[in-house]
């Protein structure tokens, strides 16, 4: 397993220089840049200048890029120009929110996930199978940040069991925060793996192992248990991972909404105020991340799936 | 039980992920006297030599004092740091006598503090360098007495002392630590920074050493980031804040209803207009210029996108200093504009594109409504919606027809807005418009030389005038600036800069 996860950070190394390719020429691709942004209204073509020449701005396109690739290497990922300070540091601010998001959202997709596809697949056809699709189809439709809004006049203003808004402080305080719109994107990836994880289990039904397992006269509980679910779980692990890749840089909307300092609204700043190092750095943070999710992912597969090896 | 153990396997990595998030941060919310007030955005840095966005400029003059300041009814300078000033009968030379004040670190602020804040940020590493640049010598005959020297006139001097970026630093603090100073900066003003947690909040507390004696009377501040209008407007109704900026106008009249909460409107010095690119075809042209002037129900559009909270626009130049009262505003005369259009030989109307800021939902607003006005006399308008940065750098580049935009004022002084709308060439180039007026920029470099007074106040005001016949955009309102607090605060205002200050405050 260790000599996969060493393999697998290897692989990293092309995928991310790609990366870098992409993401510092594209941006370059964008009208605007930095210094016009950031002095605004404010500025005159001399004090942009002046910025130009002390972000560097003014050096040949290659000799930037390098610099970008040196930074990188530095671990400091350059010095964002909004904030003045190392993109490192900022990312760190941003990332536990980020990642207190995605873990709570995903414990509570698959808490909602499971027993609610297994209903639906047991009840085919019949009202609870029916219920759920229907609940889950409207709620896949609705705009997260509408369910958001909803969701907090409802539980926050209406009966205040959470607060609107912010992060809190604390273990506790915390999570309490963070309920509302991590069930909102819960909501959203549940919509998702329910429907893939009520088909699994309903392929894996028909199969002439669970009616030997039957046959042999295990209860139903422990024929879903070790026989079912494990096997129906596979495509549905994928979806969750794929969907939980999104969420790394998509909340930007949950964010907010409930005023999260997170990453996705810290993306988003720095592309409208074109702060290069920023954006660059980001990009390399989420590109680390998903491949870690990916990661975590196939040693999921391999935990529920014992066929499937790692190496 | 493989689910079970994959199960505990992915909450282990979360756990070890997570791990570090765990520490507690601190926290203030719960303290008495500390007003939780919600604005749009972050700030960016508290170097006021190095910003130009307003949540940064606006938690600056939190914290530093400036010489002067404007007066709360942006009527005129008063005292800040200095506790009085005089200005030579050549107008060159500028005397500041000052108070004893003392910075957040107990420290006084002496002549040497002033002469080394106001060096900085006329230095080459200031991004507000132009401002300072009428300043020839700096002396201090002692350390409660500072001297500016100027070699030719500049009247605005006065006004751009007073503002953000001519903040008053402690030299001393400052040079121990120039890279971390501005971390947790020390200033005179009535607050100072507890801490910082960029993207959440701005913690202030109260500056013990405050110059005016027995205030700021609230404990501290924490200015919190909403970006979200909504969530403003419930946090405030939940009472988890105490007041908000930018509350959606079609929010303010339910939000006042339930009597926790009071609203207000401030007048900023602020004109929204619809920029035109005189270099391109066929807005060379005034008469097209003023048609479509003549086109635009502005007073609908106060109603209707406004709520009432704005007055029409009589000029690209806010409703400040020396305006003059007898200049009416273009009329809505759908008639006299189809007839200046045939004149000008677009009797057809014509074809064009009016560029809109997306984040901007007031803007996106008067896109459409101008679509549809402007189709009654012919002219056939293309939205093209585009994200903040491509907006501001395609009108820089004169790469548009037409686009929404807006201007406010820093100053109370109109020398800054006149120098950025219609002077050309200047920084903006009559922002970005290109229109070109040689008696406007004849009259520019006048007032600038003129002492303060009736005579430079007709130079304004022909300015003015001048502008507004000369059409370089479709000047639109003046818009006021939303904001709401719980009715325990008494004391707070948006200013007509629109900063707030905090040292008269009082939560009951």
């Amino acid at each position: 397993m260790l000599t996969y996860i060493l393999k697998r950070f290897v692989q990293l190394v092309p995928v991310l220089f790609g990366i870098t390719l992409a993401c510092f020429f594209l941006l370059r691709a964008l009208p605007g840049d930095p210094a016009t942004l950031l002095l605004g209204a404010r500025g005159g073509a001399e004090e942009i200048a002046a910025m130009k020449q002390r972000l560097g701005l003014d050096l040949p396109l290659w000799r930037q890029y390098l610099l970008f690739l040196h930074d990188i290497l530095s671990g400091s990922l350059g010095r964002s120009v909004v904030y003045g300070q190392p993109v490192i540091s900022l990312v760190l601010e941003r990332l536990p929110a980020t990642l207190w998001l995605v873990a709570y959202s995903t414990v509570i997709a698959v808490v909602l996930t499971i027993p609610l596809a297994l209903w639906s697949a047991v009840k085919r056809d019949r009202a609870p199978d029916i219920l759920v699709k229907l609940v889950f189809t409207v709620l896949l439709a609705i705009p997260s940040f509408w369910l958001g809004l909803v969701l907090v006049v409802i539980l926050a203003i209406w009966v205040p069991l959470f607060p609107t808004s912010g992060y809190g402080a604390g273990l506790f305080s915390r999570l309490h925060h963070l309920t509302l719109p991590a069930f909102v994107i819960a909501l959203a990836t549940a919509s998702l793996t329910i429907r893939s994880l009520r088909s699994g289990i309903l392929n894996v039904l028909g199969s002439d192992y669970v009616t030997t397992a039957r046959a042999k006269g295990n209860a139903t509980g422990r024929t879903m248990r070790v026989h079912v679910l494990p096997n129906a779980l596979i495509s549905s692990i994928s979806v969750l991972g794929a969907h939980t890749s999104w969420v790394i840089g998509g909340t930007v909307v949950i964010e907010t909404v409930f005023a999260l300092p997170g990453l996705g609204s810290l993306f988003v700043e720095s592309i409208f105020a074109r702060d290069y190092p920023m954006i660059q750095g980001l990009t390399i943070v989420f590109a680390v991340l998903v491949v870690l999710i990916n990661l975590a992912t196939d040693i999921a597969y391999a935990l529920a799936d014992p066929r499937i090896r790692l190496d | 039980m493989t689910t079970f153990r994959s199960m505990v396997s992915a909450a282990a990595l979360a756990l070890s992920i997570l791990g570090p998030a765990l520490t507690v941060a601190p926290s203030n919310a719960f303290a008495q006297g500390v007003l939780k007030l919600a604005q749009t955005q972050d700030l960016v840095s508290l170097d006021p030599i190095a910003t130009s966005d307003n949540p940064s400029i606006h938690a600056q003059l939190l914290i530093y004092d400036t010489l002067l300041r404007p007066s709360t009814d942006a009527s005129k300078l008063e005292p800040g740091l200095a506790e009085s000033w005089t200005v030579s009968g050549d107008g060159l030379t500028y005397s500041f006598k000052l108070r004893a004040a003392k910075f957040s670190d107990g420290t006084p602020v002496t002549a040497a503090d002033v002469a080394f804040s106001l060096k900085r940020a006329g230095s080459d590493a200031s991004s507000w360098k132009r401002f300072f640049a009428g300043i020839d010598a700096i002396e201090t005959p002692d350390d409660r007495t500072v001297v500016l020297k100027l070699k030719t006139v500049f009247t605005p001097l006065l006004n751009n002392l007073a503002l953000f970026s001519s903040a008053i630093l402690p030299q001393k603090a400052f040079e121990a630590a120039p890279d971390k100073f501005f971390e947790k900066p020390i200033g005179s003003g009535p607050f100072t920074v507890a801490a910082w947690n960029k993207g959440q909040a701005l913690s202030l507390k109260k500056n013990a050493h405050y110059w005016q004696a027995g205030k700021p009377s609230l404990d501290g501040a924490e200015i919190m980031v909403l970006p979200e209008g909504n969530s403003r407007t419930l946090k405030l109704q939940a009472g988890e804040i105490d007041a908000a900026l930018e509350i959606p106008l079609n929010q303010m009249q339910s939000l006042g209803r339930a009597g926790t909460v009071k609203t207000a409107v401030a007048n900023v010095l602020r004109t929204d207009f619809v920029l035109l690119n005189t270099k391109k075809k066929p807005f060379d042209d005034v008469r097209v210029r003023q048609a479509l002037n003549y086109a635009i129900d502005k007073e609908g559009l106060v109603k209707a996108l406004l709520y009432g909270a704005g007055k029409v626009a009589n000029s690209p130049m806010p409703l400040m200093a020396y305006a003059d009262p007898d200049l009416k505003p273009y009329a809505h005369d759908i008639a006299k504009a189809k007839a200046l259009l045939k004149e000008a030989g677009y009797g057809d109307g014509f074809k064009t594109s009016l560029l809109v800021h997306s984040g901007r939902p007031l803007h996106r607003q008067v896109g459409q409504a101008l679509q549809s006005a402007l189709a009654q006399i012919g002219v056939t308008a293309e939205i093209r919606l585009v994200e903040g940065g491509t907006h501001w750098s395609t009108t820089k580049a004169g790469d548009y027809e037409m686009a929404v935009s807006y201007a406010s004022s820093d100053t109370i002084d109109p020398d800054q807005m006149a120098g950025f709308l219609i002077v050309n060439p200047e920084r903006a180039n009559a922002y970005h418009t290109e229109w070109k007026n040689e008696r406007v920029n004849e009259l520019y470099a006048k007032e600038r030389a003129t002492k303060d007074g009736p005579e430079r106040g007709a130079m304004f005001r022909e300015m003015v005038k001048l502008s507004h016949e000369g059409a370089p955009s479709i000047f639109l309102f003046y818009p006021g600036t939303p904001y709401a607090y719980r009715s325990n605060v008494s004391g707070f205002e948006v200013l007509p800069t629109g900063n707030f200050r905090l040292e008269d405050v009082k939560m009951k």
